[in-house]
């Protein structure tokens, strides 16, 4: 699943390590759900949301 | 759900892998403790084999359930990390054990098979297999 987390963490000036931390899970978490590789629970894109203020589906696309 | 409010994952999983680790080595010393008390130790004594085993059965348990508590504490990665290893770890330890079993009866194994070994094959598939998806998420 395509997501905007690299350039939102950006634009705050947050590494990897501090969303981990905000969001509670590990970095490799993190890493592996801005490289694609993993997709987050609902749970945990809706924490992602709540964290930068945005609604989900401007963080996260499903490419349909 | 996870205790969130007040400790990191970090903090969760030093914690539960530290009670996971007491646990499974509580267990441990009491199966070696039956292995060798009953011969080296208490000549065989029915009523201490016996206290022994209950005191092997209630580690196991408290094992078990601390790594129930474990597998909870991680994240959702983790979790999926660990899922995929058990199931690797199953299917090899299924089809190692059905071939292993069959290996005395057609004369290729000289000794009874010991369940022991396919104990030994499920750690080290789960290991290996766990190691690989984690350097494949690193």
């Amino acid at each position: 699943m395509k997501n905007r987390l690299k350039v939102l963490r950006a634009e705050r000036n947050w590494t990897q390590s501090d969303l981990a931390k905000a969001l509670d899970v590990s970095r490799q978490t993190i890493n592996a759900i801005e490289n694609e590789k993993f997709d987050p629970s609902l749970p945990l894109a809706f924490r992602a949301a709540k964290i930068f203020a945005l609604p989900i589906e401007q963080i996260f696309d499903d490419g349909e | 759900m996870n205790d969130t409010a007040s400790t990191t994952l970090a903090q969760r999983n030093k914690a539960s892998t530290k009670a996971l680790f007491v646990w499974t080595l509580a267990w441990l010393l009491s199966l070696a403790l039956l292995a060798f008390g009953p011969k080296l130790l208490w000549n065989f004594s029915v009523t201490i084999s016996l206290a022994v085993i209950a005191v092997n059965l209630v580690f196991g348990y408290c094992m078990i359930i601390t790594n129930k508590k474990y597998l909870d504490g991680l994240d959702e990665l983790q979790r999926q990390l660990h899922m995929n290893a058990m199931a690797i770890s199953l299917g090899v330890s299924v089809v190692f054990g059905a071939i292993y079993g069959l290996l005395e009866p057609a004369r290729l194994l000289d000794s009874t098979p010991s369940p022991s070994n396919i104990l030994f094959v499920m750690g080290i598939s789960y290991f290996i297999s766990l190691v690989i998806n984690f350097r494949k998420y690193q």
